[in-house]
């Protein structure tokens, strides 16, 4: 398969379709993966597809720099691909100037604290039913593999993984579940790496970084730091993906992706919404339908 | 460095009951940047407003917090008071300590706390805000006036004769609505053609009014001042520039008389089946204006064979010898641009037995409209009544065309029904089923009119008066009491309506052998009443009357800046009302496009294009559609960034996009979060 995916990139490149290709290469200290950038056709042997290509590349996409290498392919997972629709749907790319060469992945590992893979799938994983790639312009491997793998999964996806994780967390008092995250928080060194990896975080200049005024406290209080956390999740409601790329950059270890998992799911409980399923849907937030619930209005 | 007026009011007792407005004062002056502090018994009388005005000019004041009532009351008056004295009047704010304050505590110490509060809070947003100009937008000075029955006709009129160009849209082939086919009007019982008609010719005629009949309003762009509405103007088949309106043609339609006409809300006569009925190629009514006919394309032999791909019939092209028949004619979209909308759809009647357009509303079944010929509307029989009706004004009852000995009148079919789903009052069926038992008693000497009623509404002008003339001159039968079934027998050969009341005033049940039964049926708005009004973005109610913006204070104007009401649109209305509002509007018209630009507030929404990410966000989430999406291009063409903008003819100020914008790139002057920002950490203290 990775085999496949150089040919597929080679081509491209070659072809001159693309100027650049956004992929996983073996780039990290001890040769962790990470992304890497393709211009010259000769040296697409340093694209790797495993299971430990564990980063969201679409964060690449609407950068700058990015953008000034000129038209990309990108790498996605089923994951990722979502992202890029999302990033379509909000005109921060443009979708037919980018060639999207999706893989199907049978699951990403887990890395301990040194980056070594651990074996086990990650929670994300365990409840994907998305192992090919949606709407993307080349598909590299198995897609009926990719739907078995999806079948297995299917019954659990609401239950297993991370769902579960959230269940347990939503099954305590809401003081209790309050202490959770006052620990959680309270470990936050405001480093915004939950920013700077979330392909959905592409604001010229973030709110937290605005003084004039002050909305969000610059230092790591823990006022701040609710503010924060709260306010990042509350901007990624019916955007967010579930990539997990926020929780796997947080150095402090705080499981951010519980609080857009909760919301996440009321957006497709309430108003049956899945983030970056359909290219050129419209937002959830900002988009009224008569047939909208109005439950929660008491 | 900051030098602020603070103006504590007592508002006689009101503010001074539980607010002690000396201890207000001299707290709040040693606010920071806070300059003079003083108080005083009305400050929106004359000798306040002076001193407000004195200190500006004295001290030189950079800002002025007045602590009184709500903006809403005097923001205006005090903002007059600082332009007049030379300071830019955004430079002034007021701290609420009525409504806010005196008002809802009645504990002294801690009112009189709280408005320093308020009055801190204040302090702190005008210290932020800076001097601004009214926004000005160019006008269009154009009028569309959608609808052209009485209501239209007026206010088309009234702005014409101020100079002003009006283009007037009317769905129907004819100008003239409901009013052209009445018979005679209440109280004074003139003939309603004969007071509509010289109107008609003259918007017709009238040089500054370009009349597009047969033609719907498709889509409003735009904005106050400077609307673009695309009009389908519908396939006549008939060029009126080239037609004389001679009417060889719809005389020799092989149609003719045979097709139910809506003029006459498709009556038919048992005795006469010609009667009452239409040519395929037609003129709804003699007067119409423009008198010029339409191919009616449903009934059109030609155009029905043609959709079969044959060309049958063309008798009436043959037959013109103008030649502006055109069967090949087709919808077209014209666009034009005007400063003012005036909306004047009018009203129908309530559907009463057929199915509901509204599920909230039911019909009366038992009354068996549409079952029995003789039950008819009352607009069906203001067409049997009338002399240009197809009887010729013979009171003729459709079944058999007898001359009916007894008819009866029910009241608030519909309307005032609970039960059925329409709460409301039609306000104008008590008169004119007085005016019809008169007519029919006028045209009748040895008829009986008997009149079911629950309530006689006669409010107006020598209105009671008429109502008592119908009582007690022309011997109107009046019973107060519902009716719960008519049915229908026959009595020595002729069919007869038997009407099953209640006179509740004598505590009796009421049998009416009736030859013919007349329901004042509840108004409605027109259908498509508000599928315009969405195009419009103004407001309407659950039975789709258009909201008024104000309603006592602004009658005629509408949410939607630049969009006036006129008329039955708006709420049930007799004529003399519809024309009094009608003239209205076109004032209101009038006043807006006599400037040559238009102010708005410049309290509105700016984006910081340099920060702005274009999502989106405020595009789709902005309910005026005041935000774009557009592109900075440098010198050469090449793309820097999209971004969002604001339209400031459009803008309401709301701050929608503020709430919804992540990386809050867009602000709204004046109300900025800088400002707001201050005003909640000043109370943190």
């Amino acid at each position: 398969m990775e085999n496949q995916l150089r040919n597929a990139i080679r081509k491209l490149l070659e072809e001159k379709t693309v100027d650049v290709a956004i992929g996983y290469g073996r780039v990290g200290v001890g040769g962790a993966v990470g992304a890497v950038f393709v211009t010259d056709p000769s040296e697409v042997d340093r694209l790797v597809w495993n299971a430990e290509c564990r980063q969201n590349l679409a964060v690449h996409l609407s950068r700058p720099e990015v953008k000034a290498l000129g038209k990309p392919a990108i790498v996605v997972k089923g994951c990722d691909a979502r992202a890029v629709v999302v990033l379509a749907n909000e005109g921060q790319i443009d979708r037919e100037n980018v060639v999207v060469v999706g893989v199907v992945c049978e699951g990403i590992q887990g890395a301990d604290a040194s980056g070594v893979a651990t074996g086990t799938l990650l929670d994300k994983c365990v409840t994907c039913v998305e192992h090919a790639a949606q709407n993307v312009d080349i598909l590299i491997g198995d897609a009926a593999k990719a739907a078995e793998l999806d079948a297995a999964n299917a019954p659990n996806a609401k239950t297993a993984g991370k769902q579960a994780k959230l269940a347990a967390l939503l099954q305590k008092t809401p003081e209790e579940r309050f202490q959770y995250w006052r620990d959680e928080f309270s470990r936050c060194v405001r480093c915004h790496a939950c920013r700077q990896s979330c392909p959905l975080c592409y604001c010229n200049r973030c709110v937290a970084d605005k003084n004039r005024p002050t909305r969000i406290d610059t230092s790591a209080t823990l006022k701040g730091n609710f503010a924060w956390n709260i306010l990042r999740a509350f901007h990624l409601a019916g955007r967010c993906v579930g990539c997990g790329a926020c929780s796997a950059a947080c150095p402090a270890g705080i499981d951010l992706d519980l609080l857009n998992l909760t919301l996440a799911n009321a957006a497709d409980e309430q108003f049956g919404y899945v983030a970056g399923k359909e290219l050129g849907a419209a937002p959830l937030i900002g988009t009224y339908a008569e047939n909208d619930k109005e439950e929660f209005i008491r | 460095m900051a030098k602020i007026g603070v103006f504590t009011c007592w508002c006689g007792e009101n503010i001074a009951r539980h607010v002690d407005c000396d201890a207000v004062s001299n707290a709040v002056a040693k606010l920071p940047g806070v300059h003079c502090s003083l108080n005083y018994k009305y400050m929106c009388s004359e000798p306040g407003q002076n001193m407000i005005a004195e200190k500006i000019k004295e001290l030189g004041l950079t800002g002025v917090v007045v602590a009184s009532c709500s903006p809403h009351m005097h923001l205006k008056t005090f903002r007059k008071t600082a332009e007049n004295a030379g300071l830019n009047p955004y430079l002034v704010e007021m701290a609420n300590i009525r409504e806010q304050c005196s008002w809802v505590h009645s504990d002294r110490e801690i009112a009189t706390a709280k408005a320093i509060e308020l009055i801190g809070m204040a302090v702190e947003k005008v210290r932020r805000n800076h001097a601004l100009e009214p926004i000005k937008v160019p006008v269009t000075k154009r009028a569309l006036v959608i609808g052209a029955g009485v209501a239209g006709i007026q206010a088309a009129l009234d702005v014409a004769a101020g100079g002003v160009e009006v283009v007037v849209v009317e769905k129907e082939p004819s100008v003239g609505g409901k009013m052209a086919g009445l018979s005679e009007t209440f109280p004074t019982l003139d003939c309603s053609q004969c007071i509509l008609t010289p109107r008609m010719v003259e918007v017709g005629q009238h040089p500054n009014i370009k009349l597009m009949t047969y033609c719907e309003v498709e889509k409003v762009d735009g904005y106050v001042g400077n609307f673009k509405v695309t009009i389908r103007k519908k396939a006549r088949y008939v060029d009126i520039t080239k037609c004389t309106g001679c009417g060889a043609c719809w005389n020799a339609c092989p149609m003719k008389g045979k097709i139910d006409n809506a003029f006459d809300f498709n009556l038919g006569f048992g005795h006469d089946k010609k009667l009452g009925k239409r040519s395929a190629i037609y003129v709804p009514f003699p007067q119409a204006v423009p008198a010029r006919p339409t191919v009616d394309a449903e009934n059109c032999l030609r155009l029905k064979s043609m959709k079969n791909g044959k060309e049958l019939c063309g008798v009436c092209q043959k037959q013109c010898a103008a030649n502006a028949i055109n069967f090949h004619d087709q919808d077209e979209l014209i666009e034009i641009e005007v400063g003012a909308i005036v909306v004047a759809t009018g009203y129908q009647l309530y559907s009463i037995g057929k199915e509901q357009e509204n599920p909230n509303i039911q019909g009366y079944a038992e009354y068996g409209y549409g079952k029995y010929k003789d039950v008819v509307d009352s607009l069906q029989f203001e067409r049997i009544i009338s002399a240009s009706g197809p009887t010729g004004g013979e009171p003729l009852r459709p079944s058999d065309g007898r001359v009916p000995e007894k008819i009866v009148f029910i009241q608030c079919v519909g309307s005032r029904d609970n039960a059925k789903g329409i709460t409301y009052c039609s306000k104008i069926c008590c008169m004119y089923t007085a005016k019809h038992t008169m007519l029919y008693k006028h045209k009748v000497h040895d008829g009986e009119a008997h009149v079911f009623y629950m309530d006689i509404r006669s409010g107006g002008k020598k209105y009671d008066e008429f109502v008592r003339r119908a009582i007690e001159q022309d011997g109107a039968i009046y019973h107060r009491g519902r009716v719960s079934k008519i049915e229908e027998q026959t009595v020595d050969g002729v069919k007869k309506l038997m009407v099953y009341g209640a006179d509740t005033l004598s505590g009796k049940p009421v049998v009416v052998e009736a030859d013919m039964v007349v329901l004042a049926c509840a108004m409605t708005p027109t259908t498509g009443a508000p599928q315009l009004a969405q195009k419009l973005s103004v407001g309407y109610d659950e039975y789709g009357f258009l909201s008024e913006s104000h309603p006592k204070l602004r009658p005629v104007e509408t949410n939607a800046a630049g969009v006036f009401v006129c008329g039955a649109c708006q709420g049930p209305k007799d004529i003399p009302e519809t024309v009094a509002q009608a003239s209205a509007a076109a004032g209101k018209v009038l006043i807006m496009l006599s400037q040559p630009n238009l102010t708005r507030e410049p309290e509105i929404a700016r984006v910081d294009e340099r920060l702005c990410a274009s999502c989106g966000a405020c595009v789709k989430a902005c309910p005026f559609q005041a935000i774009t999406k557009e592109e900075i291009r440098d010198r050469n063409g090449n793309l820097v960034k999209t971004t969002s903008r604001v339209n400031p003819g459009l803008c309401m100020g709301c701050g929608t996009c503020v709430a919804v914008c992540p990386s809050k790139s867009v602000d709204l002057i004046g109300f900025t979060d800088d400002q707001i920002y201050a005003q909640v950490e000043s109370l943190a203290d």
